[in-house]
């Protein structure tokens, strides 16, 4: 190896200052155009946080800044409950928070889409590992079909059959449950897809090495295979995680009026449904309760995020 | 030797599963297709081709399909091309980059349904963010561009819900929330593009920019726009969240956001018509699958170093 | 292969001069005030370990780097502020950098559509039409580059298609096109396996009398340098530590560092002692030959293994060591001697009819060649004979 590319990591923050120098013109032109960009991305985010923030007044004025002036206001709906006026003053922010948790069920819904995402992974990657691993290091008779078979079902989005597996759930008398949230995602044919690239790069030599210390298959998926590709399900975790926690239209098909059964983006719908004037600040509050999980935990592990929700593009 | 038939464990479930949650409901949708079914009548009448007559026929979905193909040919061309200009400006930076990186990813993260409230509410035509905001223009240079004065003068777009608008406004989100995985993807391909080839092509005198994209940049990344245009076709095809929420009745103004898996939602589960539902179902898979199979054949057609 | 000298076309000639280069990545130095000049149409090889800065500078030459202070001059011209690509020199990479999605005749054709046509010229479908001649003639180019080096039929193909030494070759011919002032080098061999790699030397070196270009070469193999350079530089640590030619600097290497770099096997180097009169005691024995007093203490003295020579029996004059490995390479044996006093290896060739009788194991006895020991200082500088000059190399070699 040439010394060339033994220094190019540290080449590269050399020439930094060289090239800021001479081209800070340009340098900051495309600061300028990125930077035009990142608002109008951030737009919303910053409309959600804000107005999560404000009182109704503010925001129907639209003045406040960014967390509103936080002046307590009457609560009409706490008048209306025959209480004084004075007792019913509150604070912007407390009251938005507080509605978006005590109109609706919000925790509730919480809890439910975190048991629907993690039953989700949870079995993708129980079915999913074991044909990986027999797609990819097993000799049967059959593996090329089933692996066709996998290759087809790649085309397939879900989504697009939502319709028949409808009825099929219905007909089962399985609509409005967890099952029924959870059933459509059970098989991961993209999991298995990745698993089976992967364990494919898994030397021979390692499984036949469990092999003669005694394991039987069942031990290397689980003790052997798990354990090395712990990488890549994490990857799919996320890549996982991130579509259903955020999946909308699935849920609003198989879960019609149970409120004990939203997922979260099914509540925020719901409380659109009869949102009001005054109600635009708890709506907001909730918007922002329900995105920020996700948003947290993609700030603190970027790296990991974009890797998985970019991993369908690694094949 | 004695191997175990330990395999027929391993994939069994996963077969069964893929063949009743994926292939089965295929079928299903296929025969369904050429009746009248609906959930809770039992007896279903063979109707032959009308439905798919209706589809090519009625006005309606002549509706239908100039929405999905309107939204998927504003978003794909948008999100692919903001995605590449945002990975190309990011990756020249001297620094910063993973702030912008970060930023443009934050959409992909988000649950659409709730960015599109909030995007209804910014757009909301009296007290809504936008509007606001290009009303402080009024007034300044700005309004020697004619529609910018004609705004001042009356209102400013409704947006969301004036017909002409609807479509622009609702494919405009959808940029919104797509091209970061676009630049994402995109970066990734340009790391993999070797330092030497920039090199090389500087010695052999490519000396502006642009010479550089046609020669290296550009057919290096050919794989990955392939991709990510495969990608960014099937997931605008699938739009749903954001006109669901914007029009939870009929498709809005005129039908003019009027998308294919909203036509499903509504027909099918709004309805009770499956049929025609089904109907859809099978012309949508249709245009699915033709386009993931475009993408292996030109993937497989295309691969440089083997 | 034959460069067509017949049509007048020889390909133009330039000198090269660095001055007072230097360079740092962050605060790691790599190259500290290089001074070279490269005479027109030789064959200059850097040769040095990985790190030691030969592939930046290298790289500053030819404007793909920056130097930090100095001056590069191709034909008296300082270029420091002229991009790469006008610089008019080719570039053959380590990793060849082929563009992979064009054709051999493409990435050939590249370098000349960039130089000699103008952007209206180089569109896809007009730009032939406009200017049918001019493409015809860069046609004419390749075809004649792909004709000399044996890749004709590989024209159509792409770069994925090729074996390695294809690509090489190809490479060669995108940088040998449009005809430079100078070929730069980045260890392009040293992705081709072993027998090739040994071919491509002769075949390099035979392109380089054709053409008459200037060649400037890296590589971190002694062997290659040995055998192609006119001249070559040895660096280490961001220095040039000696150039000359690859004769003078096998047999008078100016530093223990050069020494023991070039050559294979390894020169040996054997502690010794200088008395106050400048006598030299080395394994037990003393040489005839001294150096000035003013080297008095630890000296090191350089064996080659051709050097020393198997002894019949014990006498003042050998040394006595056992034999722990017979490095056998058909023509030569190297016999690895292990000798006392933890004096360390001794590595001493041999015809193979004089040590087959040898087993490891066996006590071997070896004397050296009168004058042809090397001596360093304790800093590793040549050390002459008494009265000379240290780096006086042909006085240090005479026979004391």
């Amino acid at each position: 190896m040439s010394d060339a590319t033994a220094t190019a990591a540290v080449r590269e923050r050399s020439s930094d200052d060289q090239f800021v120098l001479r081209w800070s013109s340009r340098e900051a032109l495309k600061h300028a155009v990125l930077i035009v960009g990142a608002l109008i991305v951030l737009l919303p985010f910053y409309v959600m946080l804000s107005y999560s923030f404000k009182s109704p007044s503010e925001i129907m004025t639209n003045t406040g800044g960014l967390i509103g002036l936080q002046e307590p206001f009457r609560d009409d709906y706490c008048v209306k409950l025959g209480n004084a006026a004075e007792d019913c003053m509150v604070t912007p922010v407390i009251y938005n928070y507080t509605t978006a948790f005590g109109k609706a069920p919000l925790l509730r819904y919480l809890f439910n889409g975190a048991v629907v995402t993690a039953s989700i992974f949870f079995i993708q990657v129980l079915i999913a590992l074991p044909c990986a691993y027999a797609l990819a290091k097993l000799k049967w008779w059959g593996r090329e079909f089933v692996f066709s078979m996998v290759l087809f079902c790649l085309l397939i989005p879900v989504h697009a059959i939502a319709l028949p597996l409808y009825i099929m759930l219905s007909k089962l008398g399985l609509t409005n449950s967890y099952a029924a949230l959870v059933i459509p995602w059970t098989i991961s044919v993209f999991g298995i897809f990745l698993m089976r690239q992967f364990f494919m790069t898994v030397p021979d030599d390692l499984i036949d090495a469990a092999r003669m210390d005694g394991m039987n298959e069942f031990a290397i998926i689980w003790k052997v295979m798990l354990p090395t590709a712990v990488p890549a399900l994490l990857a799919f975790a996320i890549f996982s995680v991130v579509a259903h926690w955020n999946d909308y239209f699935w849920p609003r098909i198989v879960i019609t009026g149970n409120r004990e059964l939203f997922t979260p983006p099914l509540g925020l719908r719901e409380f659109k449904g009869d949102a009001d004037g005054d109600n635009f600040g708890p709506m907001m509050a909730t918007a922002t309760i329900i995105v920020t999980p996700l948003i947290v935990a993609f700030l603190i592990a970027q790296r990991r995020f974009i890797e998985g929700i970019t991993l369908s593009g690694m094949k | 030797m004695a191997r175990s038939r330990a395999h027929v464990w391993f994939v069994a479930p996963a077969v069964t599963l893929m063949f009743v949650i994926l292939i089965l409901p295929i079928l299903i949708a296929a025969v369904l297709s050429f009746t009248d079914y609906s959930l809770g009548n039992d007896g279903a009448q063979y109707v032959g081709l009308k439905n798919y007559e209706r589809i090519f026929t009625r006005s309606t979905y002549e509706k239908m399909f100039i929405a999905t193909f309107t939204y998927v040919g504003v978003v794909v061309p948008l999100s692919v091309g903001l995605g590449l200009g945002a990975a190309l400006l990011i990756n020249s930076l001297k620094r910063f980059g993973d702030l912008y990186k970060t930023i443009y990813f934050l959409p992909v993260m988000a649950a659409l349904l709730a960015m599109a409230i909030v995007w209804e509410f910014a757009l909301h035509p009296t007290i809504g963010i936008v509007n606001k905001t290009l009303a402080t223009g009024c007034g300044t240079v700005l309004e020697h561009w004619a529609w910018y004065a004609q705004g001042c003068a009356k209102t400013f777009p409704l947006w969301l819900t004036d017909r002409n608008y609807a479509i622009w406004t609702v494919a405009f989100i959808g940029v919104w929330q797509g091209f970061g995985f676009n630049m994402v993807l995109y970066l990734a391909g340009l790391t993999s593009v070797p330092r030497e080839l920039y090199q090389a092509a500087e010695m052999d005198g490519a000396r502006t920019g642009w010479d550089r994209f046609r020669l290296v940049t550009w057919p290096m990344l050919g794989p990955t726009t392939v991709f990510v245009v495969t990608i960014t076709c099937i997931r605008s095809f699938q739009v749903f969240d954001t006109v669901e929420a914007f029009y939870p009745q009929g498709g809005g103004p005129s039908k003019s956001v009027y998308v294919m898996m909203f036509a499903i939602y509504e027909k099918a589960i709004q309805q009770n018509l499956m049929g025609i539902g089904a109907a859809i179902t099978v012309v949508f898979l249709g245009f699915v699958m033709f386009l993931t199979l475009m993408q292996r054949w030109l993937v497989e057609r295309r691969v440089h170093y083997s | 292969m034959c460069w067509p000298n017949s049509n007048g076309a020889r390909a133009t000639v330039a000198t090269i001069t660095l001055t007072r280069i230097s360079k740092s990545f962050g605060a790691t130095r790599v190259l500290n005030d290089i001074d070279l000049d490269i005479q027109a149409g030789e064959f200059l090889t850097l040769v040095g370990p990985s790190g030691c800065g030969k592939s930046t500078l290298l790289r500053i030459l030819a404007g793909l780097e920056e130097p930090n202070t100095g001056e590069v001059r191709i034909d008296g011209r300082t270029v420091n502020a002229v991009r790469a690509a006008d610089r008019n020199l080719a570039m053959v990479f380590q990793s060849y950098a082929l563009y992979p999605h064009l054709t051999v005749a493409e990435n050939m054709m590249t370098p000349l559509r960039l130089r000699d046509l103008s952007w209206r010229e180089r569109l896809p479908v007009a730009g032939p039409l406009l200017a049918r001649a001019k493409h015809k003639s860069l046609r004419a180019q390749v075809e004649e580059t792909a004709r000399i080096l044996e890749i004709e039929p590989l024209l159509q193909r792409k770069p994925g298609q090729l074996s390695g030494g294809q690509r090489q070759r190809v490479a060669l011919g995108r940088a040998m096109v449009r005809k430079p002032v100078a070929f730069l080098m980045d260890e392009p061999l040293s992705n081709l396996d072993a027998a090739l790699r040994v071919h491509m030397r002769s075949e390099l070196a035979e392109l380089h009398s054709d053409l008459g270009t200037t060649f400037v070469y890296v590589t971190h193999d002694q062997a290659e340098a040995l055998t192609m350079s006119t001249r070559m530089a040895v660096m280490m640590d961001g220095d040039i530590l000696q150039l000359d030619s690859p004769q003078a600097i096998y047999e008078n290497p100016s530093d223990i560092r050069v020494a023991q770099f070039i050559g294979s096997p390894k020169i040996n180097i054997l502690p010794g002692d200088v008395d106050s009169d400048g006598r030299i005691s080395v394994a037990g024995m003393t040489l005839a030959r001294r150096v000035s007093a003013a080297n008095r203490g630890a000296i090191s003295v350089g064996l080659r293994p051709e050097n020393l020579k198997l002894a019949k029996g014990s006498s003042a004059e050998t040394i006595e060591g056992t034999l722990v490995y017979r490095e056998n390479l058909g023509s030569d044996l190297y016999l690895h001697l292990a000798i006392g006093e933890n004096i360390g290896r001794l590595i001493v060739r041999a015809a193979p009819h004089e040590a087959s009788g040898l087993n490891v194991g066996d006590q071997v006895f070896v004397e050296r060649l009168r004058g042809e020991a090397i001596f360093f200082g304790a800093d590793g500088k040549r050390v002459g004979a008494a009265g000379l000059k240290s780096n006086g190399a042909d006085a240090a070699r005479a026979v004391a």
